[in-house]
C-alpha cells in the first residue's frame, strides 16, 4: 500500500512538477503570475482530440502539432498582448488581469466548441502493467513519469546552460541591466512563455493520457495544484517548483490511499496555506531583499 | 563628424521635459565629461543615448552611423556599452557569470580576453570570482560594473556617476583605471556629480542644467571657471 500510493504519487506529481516548472519560468523572469498557464494545460488535449479524432491526423503528428500550436499561442500571447501592455504601464497588475483574461477566452471558446461535458481521451499506447513486488506499475505511468522528468532536465539546461538561458536569468535580476548587456529582451521573454506554456502543454496531454479524459475543470485543479508547488518550492525556483510538484503529487496519493479519495484535492490547499503561513519564502526561495 | 554626435536631443517622461535640446560631441581617444546637479538630466542623457529611452526629438550619431531610437542591445553590437548609474550588477550571479554576461553579445574568445583583462585591471575582483555579487562591497560591485562593461570591447565606454557613494580612496583607485582603460584606446563618456575628479582626467567637459547644456569647454577650462567653481566645485 505505501509503495503504490508513493509510486502513484510521484507519477502524477512528475506531472504537476512539469507544470510548474514552466509555471515557474515565466515567473521568475517577469515576477507575473500568468493565470493562463492552466488553461494551456487544457487546450492542448482538446487540440488532439481535434487533430486525432476528428481530422484523422496520425497520432505522433497530432501530437506534434498540439504542442507547437498551443506553445505558439502562448508566445503570442505575449508578443501582441502581454508585451503591448507592458509597454505602456509599469503595472504588473494590469498584465496579470490580461492573462486570466486569456484564460477565460481559452476555457470558454472550448466550452462552446466542445461542450462542458468530459470527453474520452484517446491514448493509443496501452502498453499493460507489471509488479515490482507488490506494487502495480502501469506502463503508462512509468512512460507518463519518465517523459515530465526528461522534460525538466531539458528545460533545466536550456535555463542553466544556455545563451538564452542566461538572457531569461538576467532579466529574472534586472531588465534594463540585461538591455545594456545585449540581450534582446523582448524575444527572450516570449521564448520564456514559448517553453514555459510547452511545459504546460506536455504535462497536459501526460494527464489527459493518464486519465483517459478530458475536461475544462481541469483548469482550475491544475492551477492550484501549480501555485502550491511553486509556492512550497519557493516561486520562482525552477528546483523548487519540480520538489514541489512531487511532494504534492505523493501528499495526494497518501490521503487518497489512507484517508479518503474524496479529500485528495484538498491537500494541495492545505499546503498553500501552511507555506504561506510558515515559510512564504518557500522551500528554496531566496528571501527577498528589497532596497528602498 | 565627431566619433560620437549628439545633436539637439529631447527626452521625455510624459509631460515632463528631462532633457531639452541637447547638443555634444566626443572625439575618438578623449574623455569627456558631463557634470551637472542632480535632476539636471545627465543620466537620461546617458541612457538615451544607450538605447534604454526612445528620445522625443534629436539624433545620436556614433562611428558615422545613425543610432537615433536604436535598441539597447543592437547598440551594444555597434560598440557603445554604458555603465549604468547605481551598478545594476546581477546580484544572484557570481561575480564570473556577470562578466561572463557582460560577454553576451561576444565570442568566446573576446569573452576570455575580457575575463583576463577585468582580472588585470581589478586584481580584487579577481579573488572574488566565485562569490556571488550581491555580497560585494560597493567598491568591488563597481569594479566588476566596469569590468562587465568592457566584456563588450566597447569602442566607446558610458559611465553613469561611478563614483555614486564609494570611498574617495576606491574613488581615485577606479579613476586611475579610467585612465589606463582610455589609454588602451577606449573613448570615454563620462557623468559625475564629483566634478573636481572628473575633470581632473578629462580633455573636455559639458555643464548640464535643467536639461540644457550652458557651459563646454577643456577640462582645466571648466574647472577654473568660476561659476563651475562655485556650482560644483564647492567654491574652491
Amino acid at each position: 500500500m505505501f509503495f503504490q500510493q508513493l509510486f502513484n504519487g510521484i507519477t502524477i506529481g512528475a506531472t504537476y512538477s512539469l507544470v510548474a516548472v514552466g509555471f515557474s519560468i515565466v515567473y521568475s523572469v517577469l515576477e507575473l503570475v500568468n493565470f493562463a498557464h492552466g488553461s494551456f494545460y487544457v487546450l492542448a488535449g482538446y487540440l488532439i482530440l481535434t487533430m486525432y479524432s476528428f481530422m484523422v491526423l496520425p497520432y505522433p503528428i497530432a501530437l506534434l502539432a498540439s504542442l507547437i500550436v498551443t506553445s505558439l499561442f502562448g508566445a503570442a500571447m505575449n508578443k501582441f498582448l502581454l508585451e503591448p501592455i507592458r509597454k505602456k504601464t509599469s503595472s504588473g497588475e494590469s498584465v496579470m488581469t490580461a492573462t486570466l483574461g486569456v484564460s477565460t477566452f481559452i476555457l470558454n471558446l472550448i466550452m462552446v466548441l466542445y461542450g462542458s461535458e468530459t470527453k474520452p481521451f484517446p491514448n493509443p499506447m496501452d502498453l499493460g502493467k507489471f509488479y515490482v513486488g507488490s506494487v502495480i506499475m502501469k506502463w503508462n505511468q512509468v512512460i507518463i513519469a519518465i517523459a515530465a522528468i526528461v522534460m525538466i532536465i531539458i528545460m533545466s539546461m536550456i535555463i542553466y546552460k544556455t545563451k538564452v538561458g542566461s538572457g531569461m536569468r538576467a532579466i529574472a535580476q534586472d531588465v534594463s541591466a540585461a538591455k545594456l548587456m545585449g540581450v534582446n529582451t523582448e524575444l527572450v521573454i516570449t521564448f520564456a512563455f514559448f517553453s514555459g506554456i510547452l511545459c504546460a502543454a506536455i504535462a497536459g496531454i501526460l494527464v489527459a493520457m493518464y486519465y483517459g479524459s478530458v475536461d475544462t475543470t481541469m483548469y482550475l485543479g491544475v492551477s492550484m495544484k501549480t501555485f502550491a508547488a511553486s509556492l512550497l518550492g519557493g516561486i520562482g525556483s525552477l528546483p523548487g517548483a519540480a520538489l514541489g510538484g512531487i511532494i504534492i503529487g505523493v501528499l495526494e496519493a497518501f490521503v487518497a490511499g489512507y484517508v479518503s479519495a474524496d479529500w485528495k484535492d484538498c491537500i494541495a490547499f492545505v499546503v498553500l496555506i501552511l507555506v504561506l503561513l510558515f515559510r512564504p519564502s518557500g522551500l528554496f526561495g531566496h528571501k527577498e531583499i528589497k532596497k528602498v | 563628424m565627431a566619433y560620437l554626435q549628439v545633436e539637439n536631443l529631447q527626452v521625455n517622461y510624459g509631460a515632463i521635459k528631462a532633457v531639452q535640446g541637447v547638443s555634444f560631441q566626443v572625439e575618438k581617444g578623449e574623455i569627456v565629461t558631463l557634470i551637472g546637479a542632480n535632476g539636471a538630466g545627465k543620466t537620461s542623457i546617458m541612457n538615451t543615448v544607450a538605447g534604454l529611452i526612445k528620445p522625443a526629438g534629436g539624433s545620436v550619431i556614433f562611428d558615422g552611423k545613425e543610432i537615433t531610437g536604436h535598441k539597447a542591445y543592437n547598440i551594444v553590437k555597434s560598440g557603445l556599452t554604458l555603465c549604468p548609474e547605481g551598478r545594476k550588477i546581477f546580484p544572484r550571479f557570481t561575480t564570473y557569470e556577470n562578466l561572463k554576461m557582460g560577454g553576451y553579445t561576444s565570442s568566446s574568445e573576446a569573452v576570455s580576453r575580457g575575463i583576463e583583462r577585468a582580472a588585470e585591471l581589478f586584481p580584487r575582483l579577481k579573488e572574488r570570482f566565485d562569490q556571488v555579487a550581491g555580497t560585494l562591497s560597493g567598491g568591488e560591485q563597481q569594479m566588476l560594473a566596469v569590468g562587465r562593461a568592457l566584456m563588450s570591447e566597447p569602442k566607446l565606454l558610458m559611465l553613469d556617476e561611478p563614483s555614486l557613494g564609494l570611498a574617495p580612496i576606491v574613488v581615485q583607485e577606479l579613476f586611475e583605471c579610467f585612465t589606463r582603460i582610455n589609454k588602451d584606446g577606449t573613448t570615454i563618456l563620462l557623468v559625475e556629480q564629483n566634478a573636481s575628479m572628473a575633470l581632473d582626467i578629462s580633455d573636455r567637459g559639458y555643464v548640464v542644467e535643467n536639461g540644457k547644456i550652458n557651459i563646454s569647454g577643456t577640462g582645466k577650462e571648466l574647472a577654473d571657471n568660476e561659476k563651475v567653481k562655485e556650482a560644483y566645485l564647492g567654491g574652491m
